[in-house]
């Protein structure tokens, strides 16, 4: 019996219309594609993009060269140099990601004592060379000056959780 | 040996030894902020809390004696209780300000908050906060951060000997500081930095560069002293960062001088040199190392008298380089080779020892009972050799001292003859007067004739008796009065003196390697020939090289105007030259004035090789930091020149390899480390010829203590101390009023032809009718002989 | 029977001069020990007896102490009187120093020769100016008339004392701190063992006692140690000094015999001011936990049955507190003096006690928390036993005494931001 059933359905391409049915239904249902890009997939406000580093209202940056997100990447893909600056404080001399390296897990920005390195929403950036994905102190910091807004209403968000 | 129990496990532990001592033994770890191991005990920051059954109360562990049959529990809920409430109460009051404190990593306090403390904290108050106190150019201070352990303040007290820190206020407004606003000028003050547990003292050299876990370490040996302490040079990149003591019982303890600590900023100098350098009609032009080197070796070659060649070596360079160099030399047929830079008399020199040492270890001389120094200023000179005779003298040991300034000493002097040294002479001949009256073996010739005419007091009865009567004492030649022009004679008396009175005759010698030096042979007057054994050459000794006008030098390592005794003669004998090659890893306008072709080599932390300290304990340790630029270690130029002389025998492979053959011709085993203590006793033979005593001003020049080689004269953090600012001339205030000069006026420092300008200062620790100008530093470059006659002109 | 011991000469006109104290037999146990050649075994054997135990707070057996010290042992040793009265509600030592000085001198003669110590010192609080000057000029007339200096009354035994005045600190009333003091440096407690008797002024053995212990031994030689103890109870031998402070009618110093009924006292002191209600009392010092006034009638004055009713007699001051007192604010003022008086050595106290005292200050200012009353006993709990010194103890325990019998007030000024019976509580 088992093996007449098996004739039969083989006959009439049983299988062939089963497959054919699932790729009927997608056929009429709602499209989900995005038309990347004139339309865009909503964001969480955790995104985790291109880097950006902070500052405090008064203009000083927060970056303290506490190495704590130098030690913690586990792509080595940032150096600090750090330096005692005029007035005392302990500063970066430098301040570089290297975004061919990175992995973008986020674990700098939970490592910062001072929410000075963050992770954006930005992901549609590009670099003509190779040395254009380095990001230094000045890139990160013009990033994080013109995103502050974003930056600072998605850690606000985030802020009940952390 | 009593047993006691600790957390169930059976330790064996020493009668009188605390309980902590007894759980570090075995292994048993004990959180503790105020105990260590070579400071007293003040068991103030209970941290150490443990359980012993029968306590009615916890007890701590670092005070607790151990006693047989205690039963000790260090993790029982009862003793985690105590040492969790201790954590907490040491909280409360810390800043939260770990991300930028240079402790931050290795901060004792932050390891034991992982195992003892909260994760929440209930104490709501506001925080306690300290003005920090500016304590000088090496220490920076955070106090808010201090958790009041005080080993800061027993260190002063017990180590330095010095109470510039203290504890002021109380309760929780207790702060540590200076009382009144005053740096800390000890010449072993960086060592707080080290014992705090905390962030509250830290480097200010070096602040905020790097973290501790980006350091590498590099077990190293200290190199600006004879003592060889051991250090701990740690570096990022290649660079070094800081330096920390590595504890060695039998030479440094837990501490290194802040010579050891901070010198390494030198390293970083803008004046290093990294390329070859040729000088061609007068112009320095960059050369690749071949050319730079066959252009020195031909030029040599051309010199066809090879004892017109006169080659001085700085004493703080490597054996290896030290043992490569003399090699060379006599591989080309030149004897006039000499590491002793700074003596002028030369008299008896083939009496020398060995290598002029302690003839005990380092440890040992904390255990004299009685020391006489002749001419040293050891504590600055050698700083943890003034650590040592400072334990002793805690113990109760009698230390005298005959010197031609009454140095600050940090511990109860027992006799003190401050004396000109053209004056020394006689003062050492009245103590072997008394040596000789005390003791019944017979005196050698000419000796009883000598000291026939001296008048002796009590106070050099009392200084020799107290030297006899000690089991262990010990007569210390430093390297003041190694550079005095009576030297030979006052070494033979001294040695007598010693012979006389049962002590040990000791040197303490300048450089980081003078008994690198003698046992390599890097001496004009005698030659390894076999296993062990000398003979003697005739080469020229320092003074006579530059005296005698060669035709070539070689200068190791070496700035001939600040390390010399007389530099003037010695920049016009390079004038006068044929050709002149430097080997140094510093350029300067004086190098390249006196050089034809200057050779880039890497300083010692940047090389391999072997220091041997004036103990005779052998110790060679690795490359720490990158060389800078093209600069290479020093035996490997050797190593090479060697071969374009066509000299057999130089094929090394490594630094390894010289050693082993420098051990192998003085008949050491490989593996051992440690030369014989030589004895240093001297066959009686007083030169004669005395230099008179004279009315004339004299002058007295110390090698002042951050001006010994050139890598600490240009560390700059140093350079800012007290102890740095030595650029004037010290009269006492007798001189003062005869010569009609005051306090910080300016006069020119004429010696024979030659001028210097430098300001008066008046101090009444310099003995009469003479000025105290030390040695090494800028205005002395343009002087004569360190104890020449010297005339003060008003300027 | 009052005032038998160490205001034996209060009676008289100008009580403190020589004149006065020989009248009522000063000087006489000295000259007879001394003369007689009383082995020191056997005055210690009187102390024993006596059951006097030391007055500056701890109560450690007098005679007991004494034993301990090396006395056959060669070399230096030394007798110091602790006068540093810091204890808040304490001022029985500074009377006895203004009325009675060469009782005490007399006293520590007697026990340099107990002990074998040929000098004396007494560290004299920083604040006592006038009882300093009075005791110097004791020891003046003593030393002319040849009470003090060698060979006293014939014998081959040697004694001189020395007043110390003291910087004004509270910590330096703790023995070992008062030693440092006296040798010139910063008044912190010294870790135990080595104790005094040991290793003490000087690093010499060291006997401290206080002044009002000194100064009962002169009649304890004369009269006997059993005449001493019958003033008291067994284990509580003798009369004793009370500091009444507080909302009494008459405060000040009484003489008493151990073992009178606090109900006594307080009679002798005229009762209670102003017609208030008696609410609670420190029996022994700020450091001693209070004790409520219902269940303090029923006490005696002395060691044990104060100690049976939670607290402990101290250095004998007892502090008054009516029904209008606050105790939150009667406990922040010890808290903020203890915070003062911290030596800051030792971290449990140095830290702890700054800690008490601003939660105090919290919650009298209605700014407490739910979670304070708690917090404060366990900041108390985690200093008592882990301090170098008492003094830890000294200011954890009124805590402790405080929130046992008044939670309920400190509950009152959290929840309701004031205060339940002082001045606002209406």
């Amino acid at each position: 019996m088992k093996q007449l059933t098996q004739f039969f359905n083989s006959l009439f391409l049983a299988e062939l219309f089963k497959g054919l049915s699932v790729t009927g239904r997608y056929l009429f249902k709602k499209k989900i594609t995005v038309q990347y890009p004139e339309e865009k997939t909503p964001q969480s406000y955790r995104f985790r993009g291109l880097h950006a580093q902070r500052r405090y209202a008064n203009g000083e940056e927060r970056c303290i060269a506490c190495k704590l997100c130098e030690a913690i990447c586990p792509a080595l893909a940032i150096s600090i140099e750090s330096e005692e600056r005029e007035d005392g404080s302990r500063r970066t001399k430098s301040y570089d990601i290297d975004l061919t390296k990175c992995i973008f897990c986020g674990f700098c920005e939970e490592s910062c004592p001072v929410d000075a390195i963050v992770e954006t929403r930005i992901f549609e950036y590009h670099g003509e060379e190779k040395s254009d994905l380095y990001m230094t102190k000045e890139k990160l910091l013009a990033v994080g000056d013109k995103y502050e807004e974003q930056i600072a209403a998605d850690r606000a968000e985030d802020a009940s959780y952390r | 040996m009593v047993t006691i129990e600790i957390n169930g496990q059976q330790v064996e532990a020493e009668q009188g030894q605390m309980l902590i001592e007894a759980a570090d033994k075995a292994g048993i770890a004990i959180p503790r902020f105020c105990y260590h191991k070579n400071l007293s005990i003040s068991a103030s920051c209970r941290m150490c809390l443990v359980e012993v059954e029968k306590a009615p109360k916890p007890m701590p562990a670092c005070a607790t004696p151990v006693a047989d049959g205690m039963v000790v529990n260090t993790k029982s809920t009862y003793a985690l209780a105590a040492q969790k409430s201790v954590m907490e109460f040491l909280l409360i009051n810390h800043p939260l300000d770990c991300p930028v404190c240079d402790q931050g990593g290795e901060c004792d306090l932050q390891e034991f908050s992982i195992g003892y403390g909260s994760d929440k904290s209930q104490y709501a108050e506001i925080k306690r906060v300290v003005k920090d106190k500016d304590i000088g150019p090496l220490i920076a201070t955070e106090l808010t951060r201090c958790i009041h352990c005080t080993r800061c303040v027993r260190f002063g007290q017990e180590i330095a000997g010095m109470r510039e820190l203290g504890a002021t206020g109380r309760g929780d407004w207790m702060e540590i500081g200076t009382y009144i606003e005053k740096s800390i000028d000890s010449e072993l003050s960086g060592n707080i930095i080290d014992l705090c547990p905390v962030g509250a003292l830290t480097s200010k050299v070096s602040r905020f560069t790097y973290r501790v876990w980006e350091l590498a370490n590099n077990d190293s040996i200290s190199a600006h002293d004879c003592i060889g302490s051991n250090c701990n040079a740690q570096t990022k990149n290649g660079e070094i960062k800081r330096v920390i003591s590595r504890q060695n019982d039998s030479i440094n303890d837990a501490w290194i001088s802040d010579r050891d600590r901070y010198s390494f900023e030198g390293l970083q100098s803008d004046d290093r040199l990294t390329k070859p350098m040729i000088k061609k009609d007068g112009a320095w032009t960059e050369a690749s190392w071949d050319d730079a080197l066959q252009f020195a070796v031909n030029s040599l070659k051309d010199i066809k008298d090879k004892s017109q060649i006169g080659t001085v070596c700085s004493p703080s360079v490597t054996t290896e380089e030290m043992y490569l160099l003399q090699k060379v030399m006599r591989g080309i047929g030149s004897n006039n080779i000499d590491h002793r830079l700074r003596q002028s008399d030369f008299r008896g020199q083939d009496q020398d020892p060995l290598f002029p040492g302690l003839g005990m270890s380092v440890a040992d001389v904390a255990a004299q009972q009685a020391a006489i120094l002749i001419g040293s200023n050891v504590r600055k000179e050698q700083p943890i050799m003034g650590h040592q005779l400072r334990q002793a003298s805690l113990k109760g040991a009698k230390i005298s001292f005959v010197n031609p300034v009454s140095f600050d000493a940090n511990f109860n002097v027992a006799h003190e003859f401050t004396i000109a040294p053209s004056q020394m002479f006689k003062e050492l001949k009245v103590l072997a007067k008394v040596a000789l009256e005390n003791s019944s073996a017979g005196a050698p010739e000419g000796l009883a004739a000598l000291v026939s005419s001296v008048k002796v007091t009590d106070e050099h009865k009392q200084c020799i008796a107290e030297l006899s009567d000690a089991d262990n004492s010990m007569v210390i030649l430093g390297t003041i009065v190694q550079a005095m022009p009576n030297y030979s004679a006052m070494r033979i008396l001294a040695s007598y003196i010693a012979d006389a009175s049962n002590s040990t005759l000791s040197y303490l010698t300048p450089g980081a390697n003078t008994s690198g030096a003698y046992l390599s042979g890097l001496l004009p007057n005698r030659t390894q020939v076999a296993q062990g054994e000398f003979a003697n050459t005739d080469g020229l000794d320092t003074q006579a090289m530059f005296a005698q006008k060669l035709k070539a030098y070689i200068l190791y390592g070496i700035e001939v105007e600040r390390d010399l005794d007389n530099p003037v003669q010695a920049s016009q004998a390079l004038d006068n030259a044929d050709f002149v090659v430097s080997l140094s890893a510093f350029v300067t306008d004086a190098i390249k004035a006196g050089s034809d072709v200057i050779l880039p080599i890497s300083t010692i932390t940047e090389s391999s090789g072997t220091l041997i300290n004036v103990a005779g304990i052998w110790q060679s340790f690795n490359a720490v930091s990158k060389a800078k630029g093209l600069s290479k270690p020093g035996w490997k130029v050797l190593r090479v020149m060697g071969n374009l002389f066509n000299i057999d025998g130089f094929d090394y492979q490594s630094s390894e390899d010289v050693i082993n053959e420098l051990k192998s011709a003085l008949a050491l085993e490989n593996s051992q480390s440690e030369t014989s203590r030589a004895t240093n006793q001297l066959v009686w033979d007083c030169p004669e010829n005395i230099s008179a005593q004279t009315t004339d001003i004299q002058r007295i020049a110390e090698l002042s203590i951050y001006n010994v080689d050139a890598v600490t004269r240009r560390a700059t953090a140093l350079q800012k101390t007290q102890d740095a600012q030595v650029d004037v001339a010290k009269i006492n205030s007798a001189l003062a009023k005869k010569l009609k000069l005051e306090d910080a006026q300016a006069v020119t420092a004429k010696q024979a032809d030659n001028t210097a300008q430098v300001t008066i200062s008046i101090d009444n620790k310099i003995t009469d009718n003479c000025v105290y100008l030390s040695a090494g530093n800028v205005a002395a470059s343009s002087l004569g002989g360190g104890f020449d006659t010297i005339e003060l002109i008003p300027a | 029977m009052a005032n038998e011991v160490c205001f034996r000469t209060l009676h008289l006109d100008e009580p403190w001069t020589l004149e006065s104290y020989l009248s009522v037999g000063g000087y006489q146990s000295l000259k007879k020990i001394l003369t007689e050649k009383i082995p020191a075994e056997d005055i210690i054997e009187q102390v024993k007896t006596s059951a006097l135990r030391g007055r500056g707070g701890a109560g450690f057996p007098t005679g007991l102490k004494w034993s301990f010290m090396p006395r056959q042992s060669e070399g230096q040793k030394y007798i110091v009187c602790n006068s540093d009265e810091g204890e808040p509600g304490t001022c029985k030592d500074r009377d006895i120093l203004r009325y009675n000085p060469h009782q005490l001198i007399e006293g520590m003669a007697i026990a340099g020769y107990c002990i074998g110590a040929d000098t004396g010192y007494n560290y004299i609080r920083g604040e006592f100016w006038e009882p300093y000057s009075r005791f110097d000029n004791a020891l003046k007339e003593a030393r002319e008339a040849g009470y003090l200096g060698d060979k006293l009354f014939g014998s081959d035994f040697n004694f001189d004392a020395h007043s110390h005045l003291g910087g004004g600190a509270y910590i330096c009333g703790e023995e070992t701190a008062l030693l440092e003091s006296i040798e010139g440096k910063k008044g912190q407690p010294r870790f135990k063992p080595p104790f005094p008797a040991g290793f003490g002024l000087y690093g010499k053995p060291t006997t401290i006692n206080n002044t009002e212990t000194l100064a009962s031994i002169p009649v304890i030689v004369e009269k006997g140690g059993q005449w001493f103890l019958e003033h008291g109870k067994p284990n509580n031998g003798g009369t004793k000094l009370f500091s009444v402070s507080g909302n009494v009618n008459r405060p000040g110093n009484y003489e008493i015999d151990m073992g009178t009924p606090f109900s006594e006292l307080l009679e002798m002191c005229g009762g209670m001011k102003d017609g208030y209600k008696l609410k609670a009392v420190i029996p022994g010092g700020s450091s001693s936990p209070v004790i409520p006034g219902d269940q303090m009638m029923d006490v005696t004055m002395d060691y044990d049955s104060i100690q049976a009713a939670g607290s402990m007699l101290g250095s004998g001051a007892v502090i008054i507190l009516n029904d209008k007192v606050c105790m939150v604010n009667a406990l922040a003022r010890l808290s903020h003096f203890y915070q003062e008086e911290s030596c800051g050595q030792c971290t449990p106290c140095r830290e702890g006690t700054g800690w008490l005292s601003h939660i105090m200050h919290r919650i009298e200012h209605g700014h407490g928390k739910q979670e304070d009353i708690d917090l404060l006993d366990k900041v108390a709990g985690d200093i008592m036993g882990r301090t170098i010194c008492a003094l830890g103890e000294a200011a954890s325990m009124p805590v402790k005494g405080f929130l046992k019998h008044y939670r309920d007030e400190f509950q009152y000024h959290i929840d309701h931001k004031k205060c339940m019976v002082g001045p606002g509580s209406k």
